[in-house]
């Protein structure tokens, strides 16, 4: 398993991206391409073995204020080099810690995306009942969204449903601030709309934030704005009762790991022709590490594939 | 021009899955709805087209149609000297 990583990308960058790296490559069968300024990298490696790992030079960096327009001035940027790799299959994956938008940009332009499908989403998993999580999409790759781009997250969000998670015709839901149908805001009212008329989706119509841990859906549909305030509020809730819980009984229970992003690491862009995964940008080593366990378990499953083979039988307009 | 507004809008059109007439040269790219995301594809898909690499530019310069594609046929007319 080959996976390209931006090392340049992130709050933490390079040191904490190349440590995470270093880490994940010293497993069986793993070897990691380190993306960036050869020179630091090379002064970050220091002693690690150099079988393990593959340095890619690129001299320019995107950085996480820059908007999509910068990937045509930065050919050379460090995202744009990595995915690049895995376009000539190269690398089986792509791994970045730094501007989500460049790499969403990336992923659109250099590797492609499926037909009928405008802009990618980021899916991740929440935590459900007996260990049925509920998947959110799209996470934070598109803050502006298109009533019609929200059917189509949710037609990627079935299919990934489906095809990784084994879901039998999922339950499609629309998170909103309201349950019936005449709530939400102009986007919410008119993807509501193209929701319910779209008869391969088993839509049940508008869920509350209360809703997501119910397991009640299977998929749950929001702008990328809103699915990243909620992602992020989660992790925050989560620290919060880790600090309370420490002060009041001594110890974490279990049930909040499940609320640490380091344990997962990314998300996987969805749509697009290749497996790209977005990590926080306030990674660290661990999360480094569990993200590219993530890569290789969406290269495994051939999460590309599974999508298109899911879409064929959905015919996305 | 004329040559190049046809093929743009062509390109525009499809990527916005709209009919090519709602775009004239003084149609804003707002008022297609159009992000950046779809006018860096535009330029890259008429970059594959013409064979070339358009100079890097900031969209902000270019709230219409007509004044991006001036920018564009410039270019391409010094490209051919």
């Amino acid at each position: 398993m080959k996976i390209a990583i931006d090392v340049m990308g992130g709050d933490f960058a390079p040191g904490e991206i190349i440590a995470g790296a270093c880490k994940w490559a010293e497993q069986p069968g793993c070897h990691a391409i380190l993306v960036g300024k050869e020179a630091i990298i090379k002064q970050e490696l220091g002693n690690f073995d150099p079988e393990k790992l593959t340095i890619i030079n690129a001299d320019e960096v995107i950085q996480m204020d820059e908007s999509v327009l910068a990937l045509r001035k930065k050919k050379k940027a460090s995202i744009a080099v990595a995915t690049k790799l895995v376009h000539d299959k190269t690398a089986d994956a792509v791994l970045s810690c730094g501007s989500t938008a460049a790499q969403m940009a990336s992923a659109l332009f250099i590797l492609g995306r499926f037909n009928g499908i405008d802009r990618p989403p980021i899916v991740a998993s929440i935590p459900g009942p007996e260990g049925k999580n509920t998947l959110l999409i799209d996470v934070g790759a598109n803050v502006d969204c298109k009533p019609a781009q929200m059917l189509q997250f949710a037609v990627l969000g079935k299919s990934y449903a489906a095809a990784v998670m084994g879901r039998d015709n999922p339950v499609i839901g629309l998170l909103n601030n309201g349950s019936e149908e005449t709530k939400g805001n102009a986007l919410a009212l008119e993807a509501y709309s193209l929701l319910k008329n779209e008869k391969i989706l088993n839509f049940i119509g508008n869920i509350e934030g209360r809703d997501l841990f119910g397991g009640s859906c299977d998929v749950v549909v929001c702008d990328g704005f809103t699915g990243n305030i909620v992602l992020k509020a989660l992790e925050g809730l989560g620290l919060y009762l880790g600090r309370a819980m420490v002060q009041e009984t001594g110890k974490v229970p279990a049930v909040l790991h499940r609320f640490d992003y380091s344990n997962v690491g990314g998300a996987p862009l969805l749509g697009v022709e290749g497996v790209s995964i977005v990590c926080h940008g306030s990674s660290k080593r661990d999360a480094v590490f569990s993200g590219l366990n993530t890569a290789c378990d969406c290269v495994t499953r051939d999460i590309v594939n599974m999508q298109k083979e899911a879409l064929k039988l959905i015919a996305v307009d | 021009m004329d040559e190049l507004f046809k093929v743009a809008s062509k390109i525009l059109a499809e990527q916005l899955s709209i009919d090519p007439s709602e775009i004239t040269m003084e149609t804003t790219f707002e008022e297609l709805d159009a992000d950046s995301i779809d006018i860096v594809e535009m330029i890259m898909a008429l970059e594959d087209s013409y064979d070339v690499e358009f100079p890097e530019e900031d969209l902000e310069d270019y709230p219409t149609m007509g004044t991006l594609l001036a920018a564009l046929y410039e270019f391409l007319q010094q490209a051919k000297k």
